[in-house]
């Protein structure tokens, strides 16, 4: 199978076929399939349903489903050869061998009769939601059962999926009607042959009702018949069908039709419009059918199989090495100890109070702050420098390389850490310790005491 | 115009403000780069395709973090034409990206300014804890010389020391008037949509693709949410429904089909807990694995313990009475199993056909010395409250995180009210459940989205 076909109902119902296999047995080994899912079909569904086309046929449930439609359309082959063989014989077996007369509302109603009444628990069972079937599509489930072979799935899955897509009452309603019309269009043969071969008479008999009734009756039934051009007894002819079977020839062939219209367009002209309706709402009902993503077995499987993102990989490697700056102090100068901050928030008095004799040379946060610190340390170089910066800010590159290069105008450089805790202030310390400074103070008063030099 | 190549956008930022994170949140790959709160965990550049319906929409790009700006901005600026004349920024980047210093000092921020000038846009991650500083401005000039719109995305915004206002400021002042709140940690539930029509109205002509990307996330989290609750109410309703016939009065024997039923809710419950996992894609060994209230994707205490039931504040229910009526002793009653009193009822107030046969059922076992085993009320409440504070757990991944449903009003609910009308249904359907065997497909489907609209119903209210 080509790998980029539209998924067909079939195939959906072998992924609900699936997954009742893997909820039954536990989960398949579908690494295969997964791969081939991925390659084959872009859309969660898609790739769901390409994955249970290879576990389908690792399985054998493909095959097992097809197998079971081809015995469930022979069953129904033979269901419906058997109704009208069965239908053929109502006919007759009402018809009679022409010795009797035809007792015409007997006849009619020995013809309809079970039809009615099935079609009106049939409307009533499809209207109420959520009865189970009766009847035809009752019997027909259970044979779909029966039929299932090795591989209850099928049905199963068949049954489910067309719950799922509201179909299931059009599925058995389709075969119910297909039942009854094939077991009317037999009647209506059987009958249609004896009058043609045979000779009858029609009377109609009462012990209670008045020939009223009966005139009405004809009246009433042959209505419709009689607008479609089917002869129809006239009231005269009925009335006088009563007492005894009338031997004129016009008035048995207007009964003869009157009861052959009455039972094609009363019994197996409604059947065939409902199998119409019922089989073409399955078919579009079909096509429109998709799986259900928000059932949970599905949803997973969506997920698994449709990611929302796929990783392009590294596009531009990291660099192979990384420029360190290292503090470069330990020189020999003797200017004043002097202090320097580095982006500084404004949340506390900048600067400290601090000893005669040390040197403050601001924050230094833009560019042109950071050339007056290096300009005033070119034009005197201290002999102690401590660079006051920020620890709950993140350590970069930029900071770093910046205390380095100062560090080059200082006897000794330490980096006062302020507000420094939890995890950034941790990586300061790593980043600090990295970039070769020893001394890393986080008290105010021992930050300003080693610039005074009373510590080392 | 209407693109056919997916938008490609590159995230960028100063170090350590989350770019990776943002990452993970839109791809939902929590396996996506490095994250670490160490600076300049990043410094390679990594994409990923976003996919809606088998469809890659937009293409993403990590970059490492700019970490020195203040001085490339001074070496940008210095770049001019070969006879001194002016150059605009993307000629100007495109001369540094040529020269020594992009391949040295500044071989980082190259990888930024290269993949940037490749992208249809930028994601600029701000850490709204940190301050605005000149060097984020220089950092923002740089980005902008490349002539790509650039959408800030204050990331941290949730945060105690965040100072939105600060930085919408500053950056309004840098001409990007255009800013999306979008914490990559706690993200707002739809801030996701927020993000996308942002970045929607710098890029017009990628808008009909982020639409389709923002409606497919959306429907997909719908589907996942469904799919969840139809767990949970597959579990309730087997677990209601299931009816276990014993002989009570031999204890030995009532133990042993306490003790049956008690291990078959217990294993359907962690199978309705594994299926949860799988659903939202949850690795016990994700970063965030202690947002839920799990412990190696297992409950930590046993349903079926009293001091369960009672931590989580669900009274005992009449299995209580019941038990202690039958003369089984408080082992049963403790056992989290009823005799049946709320079957009974369930029974009865279920109606229907059905219900009455059973009803009839129970009347007969009654006077043959049979009675009918069934899970009590409070275990139905304690699965209820467990599996769906699980589930909100699942949904708060990578959102907000959510106070547990057991001090929510809904959680009230589910431990004061009445049980849900199609649980106290189920308890006269045995054959909707199936604990014990196998269930009618079709009435159990019909009762399990049932009671996932009573659930939504409860939540709602």
């Amino acid at each position: 199978m080509p790998p980029d076909t539209p998924p067909s109902f079939d195939d959906r119902w072998l992924v609900e076929a699936v997954r009742l296999h893997e909820a039954a047995h536990g989960p398949l080994d579908d690494a295969a399939a997964c791969v081939a899912a991925r390659n084959g079909a872009a859309t969660p569904e898609g790739r769901i349903v390409e994955r249970a086309r290879h576990l389908g046929e690792a399985t054998g449930l493909r095959r097992a489903c097809a197998a079971w439609a081809g015995r469930m359309r022979l069953a129904g082959g033979v269901l419906l050869a058997l109704m009208l063989a069965g239908g053929v014989g109502a006919g007759l077996a009402v018809a009679g061998d022409g010795g009797r007369p035809i007792n015409v509302v007997w006849a009619l109603g020995g013809l309809l009769g079970l039809h009615a009444l099935g079609l009106v628990l049939w409307l009533a069972g499809f209207f109420l939601a959520g009865a189970t079937p009766a009847g035809i599509g009752a019997a027909w489930s259970g044979l779909a059962a029966r039929f299932a072979g090795g591989a209850p799935e099928a049905p199963r899955a068949l049954t489910g999926l067309l719950r799922q897509g509201g179909l299931l009452r059009w599925w058995l309603g389709s075969v119910t009607h297909a039942t009854w019309s094939a077991a009317l269009a037999g009647a209506l043969v059987g009958l249609t042959a004896s009058f043609l071969l045979r000779s009858h008479v029609f009377v109609w008999e009462t012990t209670l009702l008045s020939p009223g009734f009966f005139v009405d009756f004809v009246a009433w039934s042959g209505w419709l018949p009689a607008r479609l051009g089917f002869p129809v007894p006239d009231a005269a002819t009925v009335a006088a069908s009563g007492a005894s079977a009338l031997a004129d020839e016009a008035a048995r062939r207007a009964w003869a039709w009157w009861l052959v219209g009455c039972v094609a367009l009363y019994g197996l002209v409604p059947r065939v419009l409902l199998w119409l309706v019922c089989a073409l709402r399955l078919a579009a009902g079909r096509r429109a059918l998709r799986l259900d993503l928000a059932l949970p077995a599905y949803a997973a499987l969506a997920a698994r199989l449709a990611p929302a993102s796929e990783r392009i990989g590294v596009t531009d490697a990291a660099p192979g090495r990384i420029v360190a700056s290292q503090v470069d102090a330990g020189h020999r100068f003797s200017g004043a100890p002097t202090l320097v901050g580095i982006e500084l928030r404004g949340d506390r008095p900048w600067p400290p109070a601090l000893a005669a004799g040390v040197r403050d040379l601001g924050v230094a946060d833009s560019r042109e702050q950071r050339l007056r610190v290096r300009a005033a340390l070119e034009g005197e170089p201290a002999c102690r420098l401590l660079v006051a910066c920020d620890g709950r800010l993140s350590p970069d590159r930029g900071s770093l390389g910046l205390i380095a290069e100062w560090s080059r105008h200082a006897g000794r450089c330490a980096v006062w850490l302020l507000a420094a805790s939890g995890e950034r202030g941790e990586r300061w310390r790593e980043a600090l310790a990295e970039a070769g400074v020893t001394a890393v103070i986080e008290d105010e008063g021992r930050a300003l005491g080693w610039l005074m030099g009373e510590w080392t | 115009m209407n693109p056919t190549r997916p938008v490609r956008l590159a995230v960028v930022g100063h170090t350590n403000t989350g770019k990776t994170s943002l990452m993970r949140t839109l791809s939902r790959d929590t396996g996506f780069g490095e994250v670490s709160s160490r600076p300049s965990t990043t410094r390679h550049v990594e994409g990923v395709r976003l996919m809606a319906d088998g469809e890659v929409l937009v293409e993403l790009y990590d970059t490492p973090g700019m970490e020195d700006p203040i001085a490339l901005l001074e070496v940008l600026e210095g770049i001019s034409g070969a006879q001194g004349e002016r150059l605009d920024g993307p000629a100007r980047v495109e001369r540094f990206l040529a020269s020594e210093p992009a391949r040295t000092r500044f071989e980082q921020e190259a990888k930024v300014l290269r993949q940037l000038l490749a992208s249809d846009a930028g994601f600029y991650v701000v850490d709204a804890r940190d301050p605005v500083l000149a060097k984020h401005r220089d950092e923002l000039a740089i980005l902008g010389a490349c002539a790509v719109p650039l959408l800030p995305v204050l990331n941290f915004v949730r945060s105690p020391g965040a100072d939105e206002g600060a930085w919408r400021e500053a950056l309004a002042r840098l001409g990007l008037h255009a800013v999306v709140r979008f914490d990559t940690v706690a993200p707002e539930r739809d801030g996701e949509r927020r993000l996308y029509e942002k970045l929607g109205t710098v890029l017009d002509a990628w808008q009909p693709a982020l639409e389709r990307l923002i409606g497919c996330r959306e429907r997909e989290a719908r589907e996942r949410h469904v799919a969840a609750l139809r767990l949970v109410a597959g579990l309730l309703i087997d677990v209601a429904a299931a009816r276990l016939r014993i002989d009570a009065g031999d204890e030995a024997i009532a133990r042993a089909a306490v003790e049956d039923l008690s291990q078959r809710v217990r294993r359907h419950e962690q199978a309705c807990v594994d299926a949860l996992l799988a659903l939202y894609r949850f690795r016990p060994d994700d970063v965030d694995a202690d947002a839920l209230p799990l412990v190696d994707g297992r409950w930590e205490h046993d349903l079926f313990h009293p001091e369960t039931v009672r931590d989580m504040g669900v009274k005992l229910g009449t299995g209580a009475a019941a038990g202690a009526a039958a003369g089984m002793g408080v082992d049963l009653m403790f056992g989290g199993m009823t005799l049946g009193a709320a079957a009974a009822i369930g029974a009865l107030a279920g109606g229907g056909v059905q219900a009455v046969r059973h009803f009839g059922d129970r009347v007969l076992g009654v006077l043959t010395g049979k009675r009918d085993l069934a899970v009590d009320d409070a275990i139905l409440r304690l699965l209820a409250l467990r599996e769906l504070s699980l589930v909100a757990a699942l949904e708060a991944r990578g959102h907000a995180a959510v106070e547990p449903l057991r001090h929510t009003v809904e959680g009230e609910r589910w431990r004061e009210d009445a049980l849900l009308p199609t649980m106290t249904r189920a308890r006269g359907h045995p054959e909707w459940s199936a604990l014990l065997g196998e269930a009618d497909a079709a009435a159990r489907e019909r009762a399990v989205d049932a009671l996932v609209t009573e659930i939504e119903a409860r939540k709602a209210s």
